[in-house]
């Protein structure tokens, strides 16, 4: 019964083979708010804010840098180089004077505190080729979000167009480097929040969802149907927490998860910057007819047109819904944030489609 | 200027209960003349009386100031009184000049000098009615048209409208009104029923306020207005608290509900997407073919969407696709419907009948329902949405319009929803009533439940809502939160 209800589904574009997307209402109404925000630094594809003790620190490339807000006020505020990686960093989790350091490489590479220098490259002997999330759960517990089991981070688009679904989320005691596999069959795991009642929150990009994974293991739904792809979640002050969108949902690409024969052979033969996927960067190719289609009007970028790129960012409250957002739409160059985190100033965004990353005042200010 | 209809002393009573009691009243040739009250104010039977379609328990009426008895309807056409009732007397299959003609066609009928004597009347009245049309094809303001033409042709001296323009649209209205002012030049007088209190303020001369049955004030419409009309109607002040800014802004919101994703039906829902939020009221605002409606019905499976690719229905976090409303009310959605004569309820049943027949539909179906049950219930939701009738017994033909609306609400809600939708629930709703139906309405917001309300009156959609989305075209296109809309811009948004 099931086969034929896909079949009818299929035949008449319903169900699961409905191609449409949420739309960016009610709390997640559009604004400038991200992209009005002010460019604190600039660095190419900045991602992962974490605070140490000293400061703010994020990742671009290979490298960290941490965020100097002692200048005076007025003047650029600098990048201070920290630490150079082997291969570029994907993953960064912090707690007092200690990093947890995910690499595009593979493995998780611990710096500083007791357990400095410890270099951690498989879970129960199982590799970790695809570390898109860390954590720390308390100072020697150590939460992994392992993406896809069959590719590495930066190939996030191939996971996507592969219908992956083999990410793991594990926690391993550094001290006794023992692991314990807490959920597997994640839709890449992108962002994980610990909370206080000792369970976790994690974002499922490819399902457009959060779950919570409690103390027993339970997995429970908190959030589904988000029209953007979730990636890292940071926590707020006023309880709840900040979750980064990376990329929007459109038809086009939902058409196309839905076509396996196109897929296949457009991954196939055509660039990867070219497919019909999402983007964290604004092209603006004119060999990327779609990214504007019929709503550039007078060579200006309609803010509603379909991109496939959109900088979005969602405050959710203690119960997990959304209260309030910021982006940057279709005409903007705020796109791609993966990792934000809030600071006494406001909150910061990185944002790889500007390569900037940036300060939205809090909103009482703004 | 000369009186041409007269009331002394009339008393109306039915079964004992007075309907109206010792009504004086006069209306001058060639004026327009208002009568406004709340639901069961009596303002239907005091011209109902005029019209001949009912008699007085007591006092005289005098036309041209003779005294009359009209026994029948056509007792006072004879005499030059016309009553354009709400729902209109004419019959659809037949064309404009046969309805014109209609109960006075001679023995042998010439058709070809019945459509030239129908052209020739709408010629005279500047009608753009096209005589040939069947009236089936004609839209609201056009079969007034007709039936006005019918007035006129009777020669009446005296047009009675009751509700003219509860559903016209706005250009319609406008119609209506230039044709009003062409009447009173010809020398007809008017008497023009309505709700909507700055229409009278509008286009009468002088406004006869009504309550209980008597009347409370006639005047001038110059030395009236808004506030001191509703002050009589209803006999507190409820202007500021009808449409004051209370509401919304502290209720806290829940979670998403309903999610609609590129909705599709014909051409008058088209890509339409938006969300519906547990615990907050979401206005729908739009001009009349909008889609508004029509998406309503949709995901209350009242219509059907486009078979291929017609989009996505979420219903707390499932795809849902209801073929039969049945299906939606036992989800938990329910559709306040807009029409509530033809669509509301059951005419010939009794207001626990009705409650009964709805609560059925959303529970498993059962061989017996002990009427106790049934009566308990109308018992139960009378009292709760202070529904004025005897008891549940009573037929919903025989409550006014806004005590007709909370049945309408009450079948709804006695299938325990987590979704209403609301499609212009006040309309044809007096002032008392509406304040009711607002507040019921928020207090369902506040104990949680999604609420779409769709309405065309912007100051409704403004202080009810906790959001609002604006649909044009069979699309949201717009949307505004409680803070930072108003009148202009969501207009603005409606039109553009």
């Amino acid at each position: 019964m099931s086969a034929l209800s896909r079949f009818i589904d299929h035949f008449r574009g319903s169900g699961d083979y409905s191609v449409s997307v949420p739309p960016f209402d009610g709390a997640l109404r559009p604004n400038e708010r991200l992209e009005t925000a002010l460019a604190i630094v600039h660095a190419p594809e900045p991602d992962n804010l974490v605070t140490l003790a000293d400061g703010v620190v994020f990742s671009s490339a290979d490298s960290l840098f941490r965020i100097d807000f002692g200048s005076p006020a007025g003047s650029h505020t600098p990048a201070v180089p920290l630490h150079r990686l082997p291969s570029t960093v994907t993953a960064l989790a912090s707690r007092d004077e200690t990093l947890a350091i995910g690499l595009e490489k593979g493995g998780v590479v611990i710096l500083g505190g007791h357990h400095d220098g410890m270099i951690i490259s498989a879970l129960d002997g199982i590799a970790i080729n695809c570390p898109t999330a860390l954590a720390f759960q308390d100072a020697d517990a150590l939460l992994i979000a392992n993406g896809s089991a069959s590719h590495p981070p930066s190939r996030w688009k191939s996971d996507l167009l592969d219908g992956g679904a083999s990410g793991t989320v594990s926690r391993i005691d550094l001290a006794t480097r023992r692991s314990t596999r807490l959920a597997a069959n994640l839709a890449f795991p992108l962002g994980l929040l610990p909370l206080g009642d000792g369970g976790l929150l994690v974002s499922e990009s490819w399902r457009h969802r959060l779950v919570r994974i409690d103390v027993s293991g339970q997995i429970s739904r908190v959030l589904e149907n988000l029209p953007a792809y979730p990636g890292r979640l940071a926590p707020c002050r006023e309880g709840g927490a900040w979750l980064a969108l990376f990329a929007p949902r459109r038809r086009l690409v939902e058409f196309v998860l839905r076509e396996p024969a196109y897929r296949q052979r457009m991954m196939r033969e055509i660039p990867s910057e070219y497919w019909v996927a999402p983007t964290l960067r604004p092209m603006m190719s004119f060999l990327e007819p779609l990214q504007g289609g019929m709503l550039k009007q007078l060579a200006r970028l309609k803010p509603w047109a379909p991109s496939r790129s959109y900088g979005l960012v969602v405050r959710l409250d203690a119960n997990f819904l959304p209260v309030e957002s910021l982006h940057s739409r279709a005409d903007g160059c705020r796109h791609g944030v993966r990792s934000v985190l809030e600071v006494s100033a406001g909150l910061l965004a990185a944002s790889v489609g500007a390569d900037a990353v940036v300060l939205v005042p809090p909103p009482r200010e703004h | 200027m000369s009186t041409i209809l007269e009331l002394r002393g009339v008393t109306k009573q039915y079964r004992g209960v007075a309907a109206i009691t010792n009504i004086d009243f006069a209306l001058w040739t060639g004026e327009v003349h208002a009568i406004v009250g709340e639901n069961g104010a009596g303002k239907s039977t005091l011209t109902k009386i005029m019209a001949g379609v009912t008699t007085p328990s007591g006092g005289e009426v005098l036309f041209d100031g003779k005294p009359v008895a009209f026994a029948t309807p056509r007792d006072a056409l004879h005499a030059g009184v016309a009553m354009v009732f709400q729902e209109n007397s004419l019959v659809p299959s037949m064309t404009v000049a046969q309805n014109v003609f209609l109960g006075d066609e001679k023995f042998f009928n010439r058709m070809r000098g019945v459509y030239i004597a129908a052209q020739q009347l709408m010629g005279s009245l500047n009608f753009g009615v096209d005589p040939w049309a069947t009236v089936a094809t004609l839209g609201a303001a056009k079969k007034q048209m007709v039936e006005i033409a019918r007035a006129v042709r009777q020669q009446a001296r005296v047009i009675i409208f009751d509700e003219p323009t509860a559903s016209l649209t706005p250009e319609e209205i406008q119609l209506f009104f230039a044709l009003i002012d062409r009447l009173k030049r010809r020398g007809v007088s008017i008497i023009f029923i309505s709700h909507a209190i700055e229409e009278a303020l509008r286009i009468a001369d002088r406004i006869t306020v009504m309550r209980d049955g008597a009347v409370i004030t006639c005047e001038e419409s110059v030395k009236l207005d808004r506030e001191s009309i509703i002050r009589a109607m209803v006999g507190r002040n409820l202007s500021t608290a009808l449409y004051s800014k209370e509401a919304a802004s502290a209720r806290r919101v829940g979670p998403q509900i309903l999610s609609v994703q590129d909705l599709s039906m014909g051409n008058i829902v088209r890509n339409n997407s938006f969300s519906i939020y547990g615990g907050q009221i979401t206005g729908m605002f739009g001009l009349i073919g909008s889609g508004r409606t029509e998406t309503a019905k949709i995901i209350a499976g009242v219509l059907k969407r486009r078979f291929f690719h017609g989009g996505e229905v979420l219903y707390e976090g499932r795809s849902v696709r209801y073929g039969i409303p049945r299906r939606a009310i036992q989800d938990g959605i329910v559709y306040v419907t807009e029409d509530r004569k033809l669509e509301g309820f059951f005419g010939a049943m009794s207001i626990a009948e009705n409650l009964q027949v709805a609560r059925l539909a959303a529970n498993r179906p059962v061989l017996f329902v002990p009427m106790n049950a049934a009566k308990d219930l109308a018992r139960q939701w009378i009292e709760q949405l202070q529904i004025r009738a005897i008891n549940g017994d009573a037929h919903v033909t025989e409550l006014s319009g806004g005590n007709q609306q909370k049945v309408v609400i009450a079948r709804s809600l006695v299938q325990r929803p987590k979704l209403v939708i609301f499609d212009e629930p006040t309309r044809g709703v007096d002032v008392g009533d509406i304040a009711e139906i607002h507040a019921l309405i928020r207090r369902l917001a506040d104990e949680g439940l999604g609420i779409l309300l769709i309405s065309s009156y912007l100051p409704e959609v403004l202080n009810l809502s906790d959001r609002i989305l604006v649909s044009q075209r069979g699309r949201i296109v717009e949307e505004f939160s409680a803070a930072d809309a108003d009148e202009e811009s969501i207009m603005y948004a409606a039109v553009h």
